[in-house]
């Protein structure tokens, strides 16, 4: 009989398999609810597993030889729950958002939902897998997923271009993975991460091989470039890609390797230096586009950054940190792309420059944007608060200012890009375009679909508590680390601060709100005539122009010009270039001594290896 | 072992068969030879190490010369001309370096024994088209249709390879005692191969050269030995035989539908051809390793074995000659099958082609999911011929 444990991946991959056989037969939309129902499944199959994991048992099992003497062998500890949760939650409600989204898709939908499962089924024997070999397959199962879902629509150049670069920084960065892996099996002998031997083997070196693939993974700087080019997948894809199933990925190697073994603290530091370089970078970048989800994506790179830089300051709130803002970014990131998406959907554009005013046409998306931007800017009563907060404060006791210093000002300039897509998109004037006019809400699925993770960015919000203890602890204490959070309503309490301080920010926040909204009133007032709402700065624009929110693109471009020259694609073109310009070399070589003339050749390096055979 | 790769050929052989009935590759001398050849490969595997085997397998590469010849253009004459003077005194180094050995692969002295490891070395390098002695295969590849040379790689070549691997097997003092040449012609392969394959337009020649780099892998599993390398060089030979099969027979339905040959300005056949297209991209992402292709089973086996033999430096080498690969292989699938079509296609679809094509890369991924079916009877194959 099969073991409950492997229930969630074989619900997954039975429901993979489901879409392939029953293709002919299923409509689209049933296709999208066979999908959802099996992700459903499996989420019901994790949270069976969670009163065991919470009692702190570590769930084992082995299943069946993957290959000849490497058994497809499962630890699930509180970590793995966390992920599965992550995966498989995050999993069913984009599936039922992808249900309305790709009824119309006219062609692959079979291929779309058999990718989408076995994405997260892959996960799933990711963060299970006691095999470290098995941990690299399912590695570059979700590498394969993601590359042939960047890839849907194969037929247009900008997709096939996006996948082609997921598909070369991930697998190539996934070398240092397999590397590592290598070096630890040749040391002790096993794949199993578990033994003790392995932990004894675990040098910095091979901590730092594991750390290349995670980077690339979990988009932190200078690997991150795939990700701003993979947003021409369909928006289920980049939700999933973005909240759960990809780039958590990488956070998950990066937590686990904390169980592995024992890392050297200058790791931390160079991890810390990563993770601050890349919530700043990512949020720079942010601010100068104007495609509503490249301007997410580099907000998940920047997002990515607070994650890493939690789990690299290696404390116990560090950790808690960390694995919490993992979880609170899958919900409010999750969210924003099923925002855009319904957006792209309804209205064919995701362009902010051709968007405005779809608050009045797209209520139930406007609202749900609103909250997860303000979890993501780190709103009191929203998730992304209590994060930020715990992040803070474990950077304070780490004694690493700099590091709050840095989150602080990027928070600054995270709240200033939503502000920017916000504006742009929901609220002033509407663009002048004849498709807008017909504009309506989305369909129900797919509104359930982000209304769920949305009102759960509340409800984390307000009663951490819910989340905390059962999924975080766990997960803490599972890489080692004790347990140092109260978490109770509205917050958490440390050694900082407590119920007081989401109180004083809620205060703080409502205050600004109020003194944004009279100033705005004063100084519209006067100007309304000129319908010059905004000032430019010197002149006054020609009549009838107005600036709107995205124009603060171009000054953002302008005033961070040195650090947009900082995109580490400048660099990977010279190296494309002379790997390519190399190989033509070797070509020309090759045709001018060897080919042309092959006996030469051949009597040449005959009296060659002769010689190195007699000499050697 | 034998068993294992005989009945991988008649397999091979069976799926190349069906799809040339579907797409010509040649007239009745085309079939006899085809013919000929698999039942020259399966007879050599099933004879076992022996002079009769080695000989059988000889004659199988001269058919494969006829085989080439046997497409009356001047380029194939010519690639078939270049072939022959590859062969013949390839065929001569590893018969005098049988002769001098003797029967059971014994030991000679130093003097005969540097000429043996001489000979062998120069005459399997000859006959895989290792570098620096390459020189047919790509003329092959750019004259033969491409299920000829799927014939030649997938089933002459691997049968050549798993000759070499039988050696390695009876007479590992040819390998262990001179290490160093050899990996420096497997090395020579992996990189040289892989450049070369990278600086190609055309797709046949291109997959080609990543034949030589693939050779030159498996070639470092045959180096470093052990459980893991020689399982690895003989999993790594099976997916390297059922990949090519598949990638060959998705660039000749191509250019059997289009008209000319396909290159890398032939944009967006996936749109025309979904199937040889889906086909295509299984193929070369198993034979350059990723998972869930069944070429990983054979490529983990080879890094275990080459981080046992060359510690961190020759892991690294290993996977920067892969990390090639898949420069070249992502450029092969996003320039000519993926993005907008630029090209039309002739006549009626048929299925049998593509069927075969879909039948093979399903196979590869499912060896790749489940690889244990095949390589739990690999392992005890081995111990069963090292006793």
């Amino acid at each position: 009989m099969l073991n409950p444990v492997f229930l969630p991946t074989t619900i997954l991959f039975a429901g993979a398999l489901l879409e392939l056989v029953l293709a002919g037969m299923l409509s689209r939309a049933a296709k999208g609810w066979l999908a959802f129902l099996a992700a459903t499944l499996a989420l019901v199959a994790v949270l069976a597993m969670m009163p065991a994991v919470i009692r702190g048992e570590i769930l084992t099992a082995t299943w069946f030889d993957w290959d000849a003497g490497i058994p497809l062998s499962y630890h699930i500890d509180g970590l793995g729950i966390l992920f599965m949760l992550l995966g498989t939650g995050m999993g069913s409600a984009i599936l039922l958002y992808s249900v309305g989204y790709m009824e119309h898709e006219a062609e692959g939908v079979t291929r779309f939902y058999v990718l989408m499962l076995l994405f997260i089924g892959g996960f799933v024997v990711l963060v299970c897998a006691a095999n470290l070999l098995m941990a690299y397959f399912a590695w570059e199962l979700i590498g394969l997923c993601s590359y042939f879902l960047v890839g849907f629509w194969y037929k247009q150049q900008a997709a096939a271009d996006g996948s082609r670069k997921v598909l070369i920084i991930t697998h190539l960065a996934g070398y240092g993975l397999l590397a590592a892996i290598m070096l630890l099996y040749i040391r002790t002998g096993t794949f199993l991460w578990t033994d003790p031997a392995v932990a004894g083997a675990f040098s910095s070196g091979i901590a730092l091989l594991m750390i290349v693939a995670a980077m690339a993974k979990s988009v932190m700087y200078p690997l991150h470039t795939w990700i701003p080019e993979a947003m021409n997948a369909p928006t289920p894809v980049s939700a999933l890609l973005h909240s759960a199933c990809y780039v958590k990925a990488g956070v998950f190697l990066i937590a686990r390797m904390y169980s592995i073994g024992p890392w050297h603290a200058a790791l931390g530091n160079v991890l810390l230096v990563i993770g601050c370089l890349t919530m700043l970078i990512g949020a720079v970048f942010a601010m100068a586009q104007t495609d509503l989800k490249r301007l997410l994506a580099f907000s998940t790179v920047s997002q990515l950054g607070y994650i890493v830089t939690g789990l690299a300051l290696g404390t116990n709130l560090g950790i808690a940190a960390g694995l919490f803002y993992a979880a609170s970014h899958a919900l409010f990131k999750g969210t924003l792309f099923m925002c855009a998406g319904a957006i792209q959907h309804a209205t064919g554009t995701r362009d902010i420059r051709e968007l405005g005013g779809l608050s009045a046409r797209m209520p139930v998306t406007t609202r749900v944007w609103l909250v997860a931007a303000a979890a993501i800017i780190g709103v009191p009563l929203t998730n992304g608060f209590v994060a930020k907060w715990l992040l803070f404060d474990a950077a304070l006791e780490a004694g690493q200012a700099v590091v709050v210093v840095v989150a602080w000002a990027v928070s600054i300039i995270t709240t200033f890009y939503f502000f920017k897509a916000t504006l742009s998109v929901f609220y002033g004037m509407p663009a002048h375009d004849p498709r807008l006019e017909k504009i309506h809400e989305v369909g129900p699925s797919m509104q359930f679909g982000l209304g769920i993770t949305g009102a759960l960015c509340v409800v984390f919000g307000i009663a951490p508590q819910l989340v905390m203890q059962p999924v975080i602890e766990p997960a803490v204490r599972a890489l080692g680390f004790d347990w140092q959070v109260q978490a109770t309503w509205l917050g958490v309490v440390t050694g900082s601060g407590s119920i007081g301080v989401t109180a004083g920010a809620a205060a703080v926040v409502v205050f600004a709100a109020l003194f944004g909204a009279g100033a705005y009133r004063l100084v519209r007032a006067p100007v309304a005539a000129h319908a010059v709402a905004v000032f430019s700065g010197g002149e006054n624009l020609p009549e009838g122009d107005t600036l709107g929110a995205a124009d603060f693109a171009e000054m953002a471009e302008e005033a961070f010009a040195p650090v947009y020259a900082l995109d580490p694609d400048r660099l990977y073109f010279p190296i494309w270039g002379e790997i390519r310009d190399g190989a033509s070399r070797v070509r020309s070589v090759a045709t001018a001594w060897l080919e042309r003339q092959p006996v030469r050749t051949a009597l040449v390096s005959a009296a060659v290896l002769f010689a190195a055979v007699s000499l050697l | 072992m034998d068993l294992i790769f005989a009945g991988t050929f008649a397999v091979l052989a069976l799926g190349i068969g069906l799809y040339a009935v579907s797409v010509p590759q040649g007239g009745r001398a085309w079939w006899r030879l085809a013919v000929a050849i698999v039942a020259l490969v399966i007879a050599g595997e099933l004879t076992g190490d022996s002079w009769i085997g080695t000989i059988l397998l000889d004659l199988a590469e001269l058919a494969g010369v006829g085989l080439v010849w046997s497409h009356a253009t001047k380029e194939a004459a010519a690639a078939a001309r270049t072939y022959l003077y590859s062969i013949l005194p390839a065929i001569a180094c590893t018969l005098i370096a049988l002769a001098l050995m003797g029967e059971g692969g014994t030991r000679p002295g130093p003097f005969v024994e540097s000429l043996v490891v001489g000979l062998v070395i120069i005459g399997f390098a000859l006959k895989l088209g290792l570098i620096p002695f390459y020189f047919w295969l790509p003329a092959v590849a750019g004259a033969a249709p491409p299920m000829t040379t799927a014939l030649i790689v997938s089933v002459v070549d691997i049968a050549t390879f798993a000759e070499l691997a039988a050696m390695r097997q009876n007479s590992p003092w040819i390998f262990t005692d001179h290490a160093a040449v050899w990996m420096a012609i497997a090395l020579l392969s992996m990189f040289g191969g892989a450049l070369l394959a990278l600086a190609q337009t055309e797709l046949k020649r291109m997959l080609a050269f990543s034949t030589i780099a693939d050779l030159g892998f498996l070639l470092v599993g045959l180096i470093a030995g052990g459980t893991a390398g020689m399982e690895g060089a003989w999993i790594g030979a099976l997916s390297h035989a059922l990949s090519k099969v598949i990638l060959f027979g998705a660039v000749g339905l191509a250019e059997a539908r289009i008209g000319c040959t396909v290159t890398l300005d032939t944009s967006g056949l996936a749109a025309r051809l979904p199937l040889a297209s889906a086909a295509f991209i299984v193929g070369a992402l198993s034979f350059i390793g990723v998972p869930p292709g069944f070429g990983f089973a054979g490529y983990w086996r080879i890094y275990v074995a080459a981080t046992q033999f060359g510690g961190p430096v020759l892991i690294a080498a290993l996977l920067a000659a892969a990390g090639l690969d898949l420069l070249c292989y992502a450029r092969a699938i996003h320039r000519t099958w993926l993005g907008p079509a630029r090209v039309t296609v002739a006549g009626a679809p048929g299925w049998l082609a593509p069927g075969v094509l879909s039948v093979l890369a399903v196979t590869a991924v499912l060896l790749g999911c489940y690889p244990s079916v095949l390589t739990g009877a690999v392992g005890p194959s081995l111990l069963a011929m090292a006793r």
